[in-house]
């Protein structure tokens, strides 16, 4: 207790109170507006057979059950799409960064005439959206056997992640005092030492934070993999959505529901968990991306 | 130098390859007959382009994507201002709050056009189930033609509104309090203070996220594919997915390259106007 200050009579205390009502009324709106469809999403794969389908709904599971989830594995390579989703946002993401890396490098540091054509062409070809380039591709693609292949998505998956995280690590590259480089040089660093013992240790955070944004959109392709992966050994999990319709028991509507549920979980959960652990290094991405 | 162009070299032939030479060739493909199924391949100059704007599929795909971008984008900024405003202030749990709030910005945006095909459903689904317990209506969502409009655009509020209260939260951040304390003293209330220094410093970045906003409305595509697959109709199809539509399902590529490119202008104006816009916003702040 901090001496002097009196303390707050109990009839303010009430009043501040009383004041705060409205805000956390809007903050429990605003709560259940978010998690109550992910709550439904969850309720829906785990409610026990035809358990869902009740008028009023029961929000208020009866039982947990796994047989959707078992129904989905059995009907569908499900392990096959996950793999093929982690390794495809893993390994486009690495790749992007390290080429950004290597460009944003160029770019802060380096004069070098273009270095500004360069800048505005990668922020310019991000107004190209995906259908203006999708029609060549897909006849390029079939002509040089990169459909359905984890290479042929990565090439695009990669592309797509170039120009922001390059424009990201740039700043993050021109905050680093141009001091600490020459330091190291006149210790007789070399070139590559310096960049990746020096540079990139400097701008760690950076690099972590583009890595967990282009994971999550990596993870979260949809359209790519719907146009260029048309057999499982290319498929991603995003895509098993509309597949888990019509397996199982799909004559019925309604049941087919649940199976997608599932998938959507499956989908859903390493990212809320990366998400809800990372809050901090997300929205530092999100907003770098932005502003920078 | 040559270093230089050595580390420059793998990102801009990638570019290159990927988007810059696909993208001249959808417009070079855009002025033929192209089908995979009837095997054509014939110059036709302007003829594609003649044929879009005698489309009704195009035309209503348009409508729609007016209408989509100016409700979604409008619901947006709104309600991404409101949640910025109720995350800034100080309370317990508000590390929780923000992280629930990035949820729907990182839940699959194909995952949630699913489950909300599934939300709306007239019968078990969760909106009709609030609404019935109300109202004991059961509003036909996906059938009626403005009801499906608005389906979509609520969905993709709910997805896309967290994302802008993170940005306007990191903008109402950068506001320094002092200015809240002296019209305080000068004796303005909270409404007041927001109308008066919150919102004017705001502008350029609300400016600025309606433009960023709106172009990526316009090139929505998972929403519509899962939600409701353009229907009733063509009513809820926006660009993109008329494009697909063309180019994988009719296999008429020649005339999807011209509405794709049909697209990019759009985008290319909205982008154009929208950058001078905001450059003179920013410059007055």
């Amino acid at each position: 207790m901090a001496i002097g200050i009196p303390r707050p009579s109990p009839s303010r205390v009430w009043r501040r109170l009383v004041r705060s009502i409205p805000f956390y009324m809007m903050l429990f709106v605003f709560l259940t507006i978010i998690l109550l469809p992910i709550y439904y999403i969850f309720l829906t794969a785990f409610a026990p057979g035809d358990r869902l389908f009740t008028q009023p709904l029961s929000y208020v599971p009866q039982s947990l059950e796994l047989t959707r989830f078992e129904t989905v594995f059995k009907g569908l390579p499900i392990p096959r799409y996950m793999l093929n989703t982690a390794v495809l946002a893993t390994t486009s993401t690495l790749l992007a960064l390290f080429f950004s890396f290597l460009a944003a490098y160029a770019l802060a540091r380096l004069q070098f005439p273009g270095a500004n054509l360069v800048m505005v062409g990668l922020l310019a070809s991000t107004m190209l959206p995906g259908v203006t380039t999708v029609i060549p591709l897909f006849q390029m693609y079939q002509k040089l056997g990169l459909m359905n292949t984890l290479t042929g998505l990565l090439l695009l998956y990669g592309s797509g992640l170039l120009p922001v995280t390059t424009w990201v690590l740039v700043s993050f590259i021109k905050q680093v005092p141009p001091e600490v480089e020459d330091a190291a040089r006149v210790d007789g660093a070399g070139f590559w030492p310096l960049l990746f013992g020096i540079v990139l240790p400097l701008i760690r955070p950076g690099v972590a934070t583009m890595f967990l944004i282009n994971f999550i959109a990596g993870w979260n392709e949809f359209f790519t993999p719907l146009v260029f992966a048309r057999g499982p050994s290319a498929k991603v999990i995003t895509m098993a959505l509309s597949e888990a319709q019509v397996i199982g028991s799909s004559t019925q509507f309604y049941q087919s529901w649940g199976n997608m549920s599932a998938v959507a979980i499956l989908a859903t959960i390493p990212i809320f968990i990366l998400t809800l652990i990372f809050q901090r290094q997300i929205v530092e991405g999100i907003t770098s991306g932005v502003f920078k | 130098m040559a270093l230089a162009y050595v580390l420059v070299a793998p990102v801009v032939i990638w570019r290159l390859s990927t988007v810059i030479y696909p993208f001249l060739s959808t417009l070079y493909l855009s002025f033929f007959d192209n089908s995979p199924v009837r095997r054509t391949f014939k110059f036709i100059g302007f003829d594609n382009y003649v044929a879009m704007t005698k489309d009704s599929n195009v035309s209503e795909t348009l409508s729609f994507t007016l209408f989509f971008t100016v409700t979604s984008v409008t619901l947006l900024v709104i309600s991404g201002l409101a949640v910025a405003q109720l995350l800034n202030r100080r309370f317990a749990l508000r590390g929780v709050a923000r992280a629930i709030n990035l949820l729907p910005w990182a839940m699959a945006g194909i995952v949630w056009g699913v489950a909300s095909r599934w939300i709306f459903d007239v019968n078990y689904g969760l909106v009709n189930d609030l609404i019935w317990r109300v109202s004991g209506l059961r509003p036909l969502w996906l059938v009626n033609v403005n009801l499906a409009r608005l389906a979509v655009t609520f969905a993709d509020v709910w997805k896309s509104a967290p994302f802008l209260a993170i940005i306007f939260l990191s903008g109402l951040q950068g506001i320094s309090e002092e200015l809240y304390e002296a019209a305080k003293i000068d004796g303005a209330d909270r409404w007041r203070s927001y109308w008066y220094i919150t919102l004017p410093l705001l502008m350029p970045l609300i400016l600025s996220m309606t433009i960023f906003t709106a172009i990526h409305r316009i090139l929505g595509f998972e929403i519509v594919y899962a939600l409701t697959q353009g229907g009733p109709g063509m009513s809820t199809a926006l660009m993109s997915y008329t494009v697909y539509l063309q180019a994988f399902r009719v296999l008429n590529f020649g005339y999807a390259s011209a509405v794709a490119i049909g697209l990019f202008l759009i985008v290319l104006v909205a982008g154009l106007f929208g950058f001078r816009l905001v450059r003179r916003a920013w410059a007055r702040l």
